[in-house]
């Protein structure tokens, strides 16, 4: 295994060419993820990828790590049954708007409230492209697509607001054509001792024609400028996640007495390691029928 | 075979059945005595007839039968329901204090027992059960301090003072009937000085799962299977393994499959109901050729079924379950030490050739407990073989020409070399896609042709390598042929000495192999007459040896959501053997 020292964020991209659309928002929250990696000491063959289905799913064949690309929507299981198993690897999910907060909501509340070791990189681009345009649950509710001609007529869903009152211990937000702050923020969702949840504005230049980098660059506010904003504060988290005025990018909310699911049940050890036959005591486990 | 008993508690559920049986059970086998139990009950906590039976015997006893010799009944519905089983000689052990008039029937004995008063008396009315075990004690000559070990064992935890209070309950009991009863049923319960275990299918399963170095369980709490899960947590740990509560099934496999890709023996075990969830993800582990044991404690369906019953109906699930064409090892114990064995043999399959396993068991198996020698479960006979697992010395020769892992290598045995997390240079990507030997998405005609004649492959392998051998008993040279697979081995082995009675000789062949299996084309050809017996409707069982053998079987199905019973089945099986084989 290579020392940190050696470590290049390249190393973390595979020699597959992307076949996102030129101009995707994927690009750049690849980068910043590969380069979070690199940065934070990892290497590819200590860091475990899993990644959902949709174009965002596309990333475990572009980067370059011990990586699995799964069943639409189940991603943070996984990530939970290899960071579990073995809490020496870094592991990072990564996916969609559709995989994390569709098909795959009812995994993306209980990953949170497990809090375990992991980063999730959700690549927000409101809507479906790899199946040509469709609603998703994060677009507009007057957003016209194939399947809502008239647009969704509900409101999206606020997922920050959902890891918040699943009781994250970790949430921000990024824009992928900011490279350096979204960079810094995988980071940071990298070293948090818990579950480090990222929502990525991940533009769609082919379908997605409202929420776009213009559209982000003019309204995003940057919680680092706001000298107000505590992000050890509950409050200002709540404040922040539930102002559904603005987008915001930055770290919403950092638990600092985050306890991480390996240190409260006590899972440390690497259980790929098992002896060549049962156990030396382990006639003891029959005794326990006598 | 020895002269065996047949006891029962029943009552409604809340009443502390199932342990008032266990505790039963405890007493008999550490006297020496054999015992197999079998139980009736509701998916409800409160309310809802159950009941606890148990069979016992010097001899190993392996099925339950039609005929019940004492009764402790702690309702008149669990007199209604038994009313059938018996007979001349049974005891009836109730309390006549409560408010229910008890209706015995005529020509059993009525042992009215004030157990609420009695167990007052010894500390308070939650111990009348007990009392009622004290009571059956007298009745079947069976010596209380055998009793007393049982309850030092179920409350040795609580205190001593519950311990005593509870033996007091017990001996209020005895020393009742004693001075009440002049009975003489002729019920002498012989002891011996072997020593035995109790347990039941799931426990076997868990502690086949931990002599075989599974470290990581992920499930959802589901009737039957929850009791493996239960199994494994608190003893997993002593191994540095863990066992995760998922939010579903969907879940629960795909945490199974985290764990196997980061080099985990991990196992996820569930119901019909949970399989389904299960089956999205099956492609999945065959095609990322993942090593995963995925256990079905199958139970009544479809739907919701009877969550509480017998079944064997996911056989045609297990096998074909999942859209494509999926690579797979069906394994389905036939005993409870089978359990233990095929749990440990489950997981070198799926490591050694890096593809699903099902462990089909069933809901009888998972709730009967059995008494064994403890050398049935002999610890230095468990073998690891964890396949094609590449340490770091040994990753250079599978890479290719641009130093990249080729985990899905097409090799000619169609399996693979496995790197897990760590392993330097081993860095790869795996994917439900269909990939090249890299992992990475191909739809190469000539790609895909590979991996899916490599992945079939590892199947016909395993055929070469590996024993898919049957288990056999009776006369091996009958014209009569019983085919059975899964748990009703025991009540076929005890069938066969009524039918020995009627001078019906009968060779049994037991399947534990669902895929691959034993082909039985020359045993079928050598019999007169074959019969496929199982647990369920259609005769899923029975569809595929017809299709293996192109010939038509006899099909004895049972699906009330019982088991089968010896002497029941005995009857069958003669009355099968003179009827005319099905049309063609």
């Amino acid at each position: 295994m290579s020392s940190q020292s050696d470590v290049r964020f390249t190393d973390f991209k595979s020699d597959k060419q992307p076949t996102w659309c030129p101009g995707c928002g994927d690009f750049g929250t690849m980068n910043g993820m590969m380069k979070g990696l690199a940065e934070t000491g990892n290497d590819p063959d200590n860091t475990f990828v899993v990644a959902g289905i949709g174009c965002s799913g596309k990333i475990g064949t572009y980067m370059h790590s011990y990586a699995l690309h799964g069943v639409h929507g189940r991603a943070l299981p996984v990530g939970t049954g290899v960071k579990m198993a073995r809490p020496d690897i870094e592991v990072m999910v990564a996916g969609g708007d559709g995989d994390g907060y569709s098909i795959g909501s009812g995994h993306f509340v209980h990953a949170v409230r497990r809090n375990v070791d992991m980063s999730y990189v959700v690549m927000d681009n409101r809507i479906y492209g790899l199946t040509k345009g469709q609603a998703s649950p994060t677009s507009r509710s007057d957003f016209e697509t194939s399947t809502t001609p008239e647009g969704p007529k509900q409101p999206p869903v606020n997922p920050l607001a959902l890891a918040l009152a699943s009781g994250a211990t970790f949430i921000a937000q990024s824009f992928a054509s900011d490279a350096l702050r979204h960079q810094e923020i995988i980071q940071e969702a990298i070293e948090h001792d818990g579950f480090g949840f990222v929502n990525v504005f991940s533009p769609c230049v082919t379908f997605n024609d409202v929420d776009t980098y213009d559209y982000f660059r003019d309204s995003l506010v940057d919680l680092q400028e706001d000298e107000d904003h505590d992000a050890t504060n509950y409050e200002d988290a709540k404040e922040v996640i539930l102002d559904a005025d603005k987008e915001y990018q930055g770290i919403m909310y950092q638990d600092e007495n985050s306890v991480p699911y390996h240190e409260q049940h006590g899972v440390t050890e690497d259980m790929s390691e098992i002896p060549d036959g049962a156990p030396e005591d382990a006639m003891d486990l029959v005794r326990e029928f006598y | 075979m020895a002269e065996d008993l047949n006891w029962a508690v029943g009552g409604e559920a809340g009443d502390g059945i199932d342990s008032t049986g266990k505790i039963f059970a405890q007493a008999l086998s550490r006297a020496g005595r054999h015992v197999f139990t079998s139980k009736d009950f509701a998916s409800r906590i409160r309310g809802g007839y159950t009941a606890y039976k148990i069979r016992t015997s010097v001899d190993q006893v392996q099925s339950v039968v039609d005929r019940l010799d004492i009764l402790v009944a702690l309702t008149q519905r669990t007199i209604d329901e038994n009313l059938d089983e018996l007979h001349e000689g049974s005891a009836i052990i109730y309390d006549g204090e409560r408010s229910w008039e008890a209706d015995i029937p005529e020509d059993a004995a009525a042992v009215d027992v004030p157990l609420k008063s009695l167990a007052e008396d010894a500390g308070g009315a939650i111990m009348r059960n007990i009392v009622a075990l004290g009571a059956a004690c007298e009745i079947t000559g069976f010596d209380v301090e055998y009793l007393d070990e049982a309850l030092e064992k179920r409350f040795g935890g609580k205190g001593s003072k519950i311990v005593e209070n509870n033996k007091e309950a017990a001996r209020l009991g005895q020393e009742y009937v004693q001075e009440n009863y002049d009975l003489d049923l002729g019920y002498d319960l012989e002891t011996t000085d072997n020593d035995y275990v109790l347990l039941n299918g799931n426990e076997a399963i868990g502690m086949g799962a931990l002599a075989a170095g599974c470290r990581f369980y992920a499930g959802y709490p589901i009737t039957p299977a929850t009791s493996i899960m239960e199994y494994l947590t608190g003893r997993i740990e002593d191994y540095g393994g863990h066992v995760v509560q998922a939010e579903d099934e969907l879940s629960a496999i795909n945490m199974a499959l985290g764990a196997a890709r980061s080099g985990a023996r991990s196992m996820t075990a569930t119901s019909g109901a949970g399989i389904d969830l299960m089956t999205e993800t099956f492609g999945l582990v065959a095609t990322s050729e993942t090593p995963l044991v995925i256990t079905d404690v199958q139970r009544s369906g479809p739907s919701t079924g009877m969550p509480t019953k017998q079944e064997q109906g996911d056989l045609n699930m297990a096998l074909y379950g999942g859209h494509g064409e999926v690579p797979r090892f069906i394994v389905a114990p036939t005993t409870i030490t089978e359990c233990f064995w095929k749990t440990i043999e489950a997981f070198n399959l799926a490591e050694k050739y890096q593809t699903p396993v099902f462990l089909v068991s069933d809901l009888a198996m998972s709730v009967t407990e059995q008494t064994f020698s403890p050398e049935a479960f002999d610890m230095d006979a468990v073998e690891i073989d964890r396949g094609k697992l590449v340490e770091d010395d040994e990753v250079d020769e599978w890479l290719d020409s641009q130093g990249r892992f080729r985990a899905h290598a097409v090799t000619d045995d169609g399996v693979s070399p496995r790197a897990i997390p760590g392993t330097t240079d081993g860095a790869h990507m795996s994917t439900g896609l269909e990939h090249d030997e890299l992992g990475r998405r191909t739809e190469d005609q000539d790609e895909r042709v590979q991996q899916v004649d490599k992945r079939s492959r590892k199947v016909e392998t395993a055929k070469e390598r590996e024993e898919w051998d049957y288990r056999e008993f009776g006369d091996a040279d009958a014209d009569n042929l019983v085919i059975s697979w899964g748990s009703n081995e025991g009540a076929l082995i005890e069938a066969l000495e009524y039918l020995e009675d009627d001078g019906i000789d009968v060779r049994i062949i037991s399947v534990p192999y669902i895929f691959p299996r034993p082909d039985l084309s020359d045993e079928i050809d050598a019999a007169d007459d074959t019969i496929v017996v199982e647990c369920n409707a259609t005769g899923q069982f029975a569809d595929v040896i017809e299709h293996d053998v192109l010939t038509r079987v006899k099909r004895i199905n049972k699906y009330t959501g019982v088991r089968f019973k010896a002497d029941e089945l005995a009857d069958e099986i003669a009355d099968k053997l003179s009827q005319e084989v099905p049309a063609q």
